[in-house]
């Protein structure tokens, strides 16, 4: 089935007055990111990759999970928050697919759903639109994914060649049950020939994981954390980063505990009671991220924590680049 | 000897993040510093069953949560043991009986009761380290017939920092085949017994690894010196059990900062052999 380019804007529209609520890649004060579909957005479809990432449609920045306080007969009481909203995200790239994979395996897997992100991820309708130009900072395709393909994707759009179309895939049963809302809007001409993008950045992955196994203790970490500023602009962009805080906020005699991002680039992030901390110094927290990215998370999920996205590579104030790194260890 | 097997991954927290409104039952003084809580539903229950070395998330519901090991259970409540060392602890040492509190949990997993039937039992423990080691000794005490010879090698800065006085001097000293070894780092006029660092006594003691198990808590400069001479002592990796801390939010192994390495400690442990911690990234530091 095709989209005609031209009909995308309609579709939008239609969609945004259903039940869902529609987000889309959007400029929204200085910065892009997926924002409510709402009259006057300024949409951009064009971007690579929104500055910041998709994350928080599943993981707030801050999400309020519970209200406390007492009733009027002075009885505690706690009630949990829970929304139920019905998201799309609609505009996604591949890359925002694999990390939405990575946050899955974290929130739902090894023992416990947990009861904030399992309803929001079950009310998502995932949308992804294949790039055409990756940015010089993209490099997905290096990190077992694709620039073009998000097989994970409920729906995946395609452009064709002649760019004037997109192919409308269904990944998921959920993805064909949404199509119905889109029939007015599509052909059923078969697709032409597709848009096949591919990474210029590259890096081989191939033995780093098994190097990086055996690094601890390497004096490398020293020298890539000299000139980290612990700014934690990485952990916030990147869309795969899902540490959180919790914590609270109280007005009178009532409250709310809420969960926030947090990042394991700052020192308290691990501070214990009676001033124990043990990643106090610089280099073990920069050396936790990269391994936890590249190293501990395959360990223990099966699969890389770096998509691939390249926001980080973008953002960092002091160039302190993965793809660099990854070369590094390769050249070990 | 057969190495220990620990459970990891153990998944079962009646309540992930929302906690349960519990009352304070009871509360005794141990130190200056340090009090024990005893917490029960609003409806009289113990709020959930959970193993010896499992953890628990407790909060002074305005002012935040903090992670703690539950120091013994009864029928109906289960005690938490607590220093005075931060801003929520502060609040929690300030409530009065019948006061509320949250609770979630049980987190994390246990210490291996059913491997260490049949073997004599080392722990070594110094001030508020012997909270988590208490939960498994009154197990231990609990199902005495199962288990060889029992050793406590327990410390204090202070004759005036050491817990469970009731316990160490006149309940556990008579129990069969239970051996006290108490010692503090400073003398003082009120102490008549053992002045020394624990590791120069565990080694003074001189146990023997043979068919015996050593459980180790305790802060960082005591964990490293004990471990040191429980190895010299020839104790096999394997056989040195431990718990460990982090810094812990969820509980359930999500919020991400407890890990080392691969494992969450919240989730996976806080229960380890020596042997299992050899192969993670992870220094008593």
């Amino acid at each position: 089935m095709l989209l005609a380019k031209d009909q995308l804007a309609a579709l939008l529209e239609q969609l945004s007055k259903g039940s869902a609520r529609l987000y889309v890649p959007a400029r929204v004060d200085a910065t892009t990111r997926f924002a409510l579909f709402e009259p006057g957005i300024k949409t951009a479809f064009h971007l690579v990759n929104t500055t910041l990432p998709p994350k928080d449609l599943l993981f707030p920045q801050t999400q309020k999970m519970y209200r406390y306080g007492f009733d009027e007969q002075g009885i505690p009481y706690i009630d949990p928050v829970h929304d139920d909203d019905e998201v799309i995200a609609f505009g996604l790239r591949p890359c925002d697919m694999a990390s939405i994979d990575c946050m899955d395996a974290v929130f739902l897997t090894k023992g416990y759903e947990d009861e904030f992100y399992a309803p929001r991820r079950k009310r998502l309708l995932t949308v992804v639109i294949g790039c055409t130009a990756p940015a010089q900072t993209c490099f997905c395709d290096s990190m077992a994914g694709d620039a073009s393909t998000a097989p994970t994707a409920d729906i995946q759009l395609n452009e064709t060649a002649d760019g004037s179309a997109y192919a409308v895939l269904a990944n998921t049963p959920k993805g064909e049950a949404a199509l119905t809302d889109w029939s007015g809007f599509l052909s059923d001409a078969k697709a032409p020939e597709l848009l096949h993008a591919e990474c210029s950045l590259k890096v081989s992955m191939e033995g780093i994981k098994q190097k990086l196994d055996t690094m601890y203790e390497h004096p490398l970490w020293e020298r890539i954390a000299k000139k980290c500023v612990t700014c934690g602009a990485c952990t916030y962009v990147c869309p795969t980063c899902h540490c959180f805080d919790i914590s609270q906020e109280n007005r009178m005699k009532e409250g709310e505990r809420f969960r926030s991002w947090d990042s394991c680039m700052f020192s308290s992030y691990t501070l214990m009671a009676g001033d124990h901390n043990p990643r106090a110094d610089k280099m073990p927290r920069v050396r936790q991220r990269f391994l936890h990215k590249l190293c501990f998370f395959e360990d223990r999920y099966g699969r890389s924590l770096c998509v691939g996205c390249g926001r980080c590579v973008e953002k960092c104030p002091v160039a302190l680049d993965i793809t660099e790194l990854i070369d590094e260890i390769g050249a070990l | 000897m057969s190495a220990l097997t620990i459970e990891h991954g153990c998944a079962r927290a009646t309540e992930q993040l929302v906690p349960v409104i519990c009352k304070l039952v009871d509360i005794s003084t141990e130190t200056s510093d340090v009090k024990a809580f005893r917490v029960q539903t609003l409806d009289g229950q113990r709020p959930f069953d959970c193993s010896p070395g499992q953890t628990a998330m407790l909060s002074v519901i305005p002012y935040g949560e903090c992670m703690f090991c539950v120091s013994a259970q009864g029928e109906d409540y289960l005690e938490f043991t607590v220093k005075r060392v931060g801003y929520v602890t502060e609040q929690l040492h300030a409530l009065t009986l019948g006061d509320t509190v949250g609770l979630r949990g049980p987190y994390g997993n246990w210490f291996p009761t059913e491997g260490l039937k049949g073997k004599d039992v080392l722990f070594v423990g110094g001030g508020i380290g012997l909270a988590p080691l208490r939960a498994l000794l009154t197990y231990l005490l609990d199902h005495r017939e199962s288990y060889g010879r029992i050793d406590l090698v327990y410390s204090g800065s202070t004759r005036d920092d050491l817990l469970f006085l009731d316990d160490i001097f006149h309940v556990w000293p008579k129990q069969p085949d239970v051996h006290m070894h108490t010692s503090v780092y400073r003398e003082s006029a009120d102490w008549s017994g053992e002045v020394s660092y624990t590791a120069p006594y565990l080694e003074k003691l001189a146990f023997s690894p043979e068919g015996r198990v050593a459980v180790l808590c305790g802060g960082p400069s005591l964990f490293r010196t004990c471990l040191a001479s429980l190895l010299k002592l020839g104790f096999d990796p394997g056989s040195i059990i431990t718990t460990l801390e982090m810094r812990m939010k969820c509980g359930i192994g999500k919020c991400g900062r407890c890990n080392v390495g691969s494992k969450y400690i919240c989730l996976d442990g806080p229960v380890f052999t020596m042997a299992e911690l050899e192969d993670l990234p992870w220094s008593a530091d």
